[in-house]
């Protein structure tokens, strides 16, 4: 049986904001102005990647949808090991569901990459949490996929991959092509090395628009998604002021708790 | 708002043309998770809330669909509660959950089924099935619903009032708010809901329903992955199942949270089902494992009695515990957010306070649950 090796890897990467300075505009978009980071989960999802690089050899894309000031964390991501990256960046994705962001991001990989083995993502991003994008894109690329990856090994010319599932995990075989969604609980992720720091430059960031990767303006965007926020509300919690029990000692304040506790509401 | 302006908002709103792009499309379906023997509690959950959203429908209609190595055996439990059809996809390779056969079970069942509204759990499982069906079907999808509602929806950009619409509620990241999701263009408008949320109908033997065994076109190459070993038990923290939650914070350490760990344990020594929670940064701080995480990213509970131990309050942890019947702050900071969500507290230190309440438990205090 032959053995995976030289593989064509694709790393998902979302820069997010870092969460003490994540706020939405006033349209209920989240401000993308502030402080960023790499999003923790697609860190994991490069460490998993450079890590399978060293057994098997192969190179690294990280693929990005965002603002221009993305580009920073795709110089930490080849800094980090990341051979070089694909942003795409244009105005019209503004307001992109996550079906208009998997159609864009798979797009750029059918164009650019389309060899493409293996494609990881994060799980999902702590901005919006969804976890959809990384299924999404397999589904458009028509790859096998695990979500909610945390080891990986090659077997062969599969891949063997645990899985988490509610009360455990399962171990699956997977054939290649496939979109591995890896759990931030994975890994600890690296941190940049000076060789691959002396590698990594801005010219090895191509930026593409919508057009660029044969899309157009009514595919993606607010047009091309399916969804959309319709509005944001404040979220008011309904409870009566605390009761608190300090005057006494400790001993005190406790049984007072607990008698409140078990105390039947009166009724009205 | 005021009455008037009320008044006057739907008056504009009324003006705008009637829009209804459903076609064919109606009723409610709803994924019924299994774990290869059992009904996930989650599946009766959503089947209730579909079940009270289906009353703002025209076509009341709800249909479930198990899929699994003998699913048919659920359809009773189904119906009981609150399911009008059952779609039965059952297949002995499918003891095991795996993406692409599931995908092709539910995209071929929801092409027969057209419903206007499908509803899946956010389970590990449902939130890797979930997208893919969407992204296949070519509708959106909404991610991790605590509410859900069907209303009307205008658009006035677009010249477009639509009477039924889906909305979608999920917590936003970050703050305290809430948006709303809407896609009533595409169909079936889908959502993925937390487990844990909604309550499941009571069951009643007297509901009936139709049974329909479906069989979706299998295709080979939706085949290729094989499970090659199981691993149960990985997590027997049960945080929903839980009625009485003891939950840190990151400053209790490791000796607060053996302290935490013991209090648990007098809770249970008296029959009570209680379960140790912790805030994210606890989680992060290696203190416990992650299956013990309350809140945005973790898990949302409602247990009877929630008590937050040197847990500070973080919008994303609140989420997470605020619709808990009772809950008691514990914190030595009188400013700290979680005494805002609490009906009980005590502003002191836990090194105080735990230690007393695991003494009066051990000496004989019990709890007094509703249930």
């Amino acid at each position: 049986m032959s053995e995976l090796k030289d593989l064509s890897i694709v790393v998902l990467l979302k820069q997010v904001p870092v969460p003490k300075a994540m706020k939405t505009k006033a349209d209920g978009m989240m401000d993308r102005s502030g402080k960023s980071m790499i999003n923790p989960f697609c860190n994991a999802a490069l460490e998993e990647a450079l890590k399978l690089r060293e057994k098997v050899g192969g190179n690294i894309t990280v693929v990005s949808m965002g603002p221009p000031n993305a580009k920073q964390s795709l110089i930490e991501a080849m800094r980090k090991g990341a051979d070089k990256c694909i942003l795409v960046s244009d105005r019209l994705l503004a307001g992109s569901d996550t079906w208009a962001t998997a159609l864009s991001l798979s797009s750029a990989i059918k164009k650019y990459l389309p060899d493409t083995q293996i494609v990881f993502a994060g799980l999902q991003t702590i901005d919006g949490d969804t976890a959809h994008v990384g299924p999404q894109v397999a589904e458009h690329l028509g790859f096998q996929q695990v979500t909610y990856v945390d080891k990986i090994e090659v077997d062969g010319e599969k891949l063997k991959v645990r899985r988490f599932v509610e009360g455990g995990w399962e171990t699956f075989l997977t054939p290649i092509p496939v979109m591995l969604s890896v759990h931030k609980s994975a890994n600890t992720p690296r941190g940049p090395s000076l060789s691959a720091a002396l590698r990594s430059s801005d010219d090895k960031i191509s930026v593409v628009s919508v057009e660029d990767i044969g899309l157009t303006k009514e595919e993606v965007g607010v047009a091309g998604s399916p969804t959309i926020v319709s509005r944001v509300l404040n979220v008011v919690i309904e409870r009566p002021p605390v009761v608190l029990f300090n005057e006494g000692s400790a001993k005190e304040n406790v049984s007072q708790l607990l008698q409140a506790i078990n105390a039947k509401e009166e009724a009205n | 708002m005021s009455t008037d302006r009320e008044a006057a908002k739907l008056e504009r709103d009324m003006a705008v043309p009637e829009v209804d792009l459903r076609n064919e499309a109606k009723g409610i379906a709803t994924w019924a998770q299994t774990d290869g023997e059992n009904l996930h509690p989650a599946a009766l959950e959503i089947l209730g809330e579909a079940r009270r959203l289906s009353e703002k429908l025209e076509d009341k209609t709800v249909t479930s669909i198990v899929i699994g190595k003998n699913a048919e055996k659920h359809s009773k439990t189904l119906i009981e509660h609150g399911a009008n059809k059952v779609y039965v996809i059952s297949d002995e390779r499918l003891l095991e959950y795996q993406t692409l056969p599931y995908v092709r079970a539910v995209v071929d069942a929801l092409r027969v089924i057209k419903p206007e509204i499908m509803i899946f759990t956010a389970s590990a499982i449902g939130r890797d099935l979930a997208p893919r069906c969407a992204a296949r079907l070519k509708v959106g999808l909404s991610a991790d619903c605590t509410q859900l509602d069907i209303g009307m929806y205008v658009n006035r950009k677009k010249q477009q009032r639509f009477m039924h619409a889906f909305k979608m509620m999920r917590p936003s990241f970050g703050e305290s708010k809430l948006a709303t999701i809407i896609g009533p263009w595409n169909y079936p408008q889908s959502a993925t809901v937390r487990p844990g949320v909604f309550a499941p109908l009571k069951s009643d033997s007297s509901r009936k329903g139709e049974v329909v065994t479906f069989d979706p076109k299998w295709v080979e190459e939706d085949w290729l992955q094989s499970v090659i070993s199981v691993e149960k038990g990985g997590s027997r923290i049960e945080l929903e199942k839980a009625d009485i939650i003891i939950s840190g914070g990151k400053d209790l350490g490791r000796e607060g949270f053996d302290m935490l760990k013991e209090l648990v344990e007098s809770i249970r020594a008296n029959g009570q089902r209680s379960e140790l929670g912790a805030s994210r940064a606890a989680i992060n701080a290696g203190l416990v494992s992650q299956d013990h995480q309350v809140g945005q990213t973790g898990k949302t509970v409602r247990p009877e009695i929630y008590v937050a131990i040197g847990i500070s309050g973080a919008v994303q942890h609140i989420m997470g515990m605020r619709d808990s019947k009772k809950v008691i702050a514990i914190n030595i900071d009188p400013k700290a957010k979680i005494f805002d969500v609490a009906d009980y507290g005590i502003v002191d230190d836990y090194k105080n306070v735990v230690p007393e309440l695991i003494n009066q438990i051990k000496s004989g205090f019990t709890f007094e649950l509703d249930k």
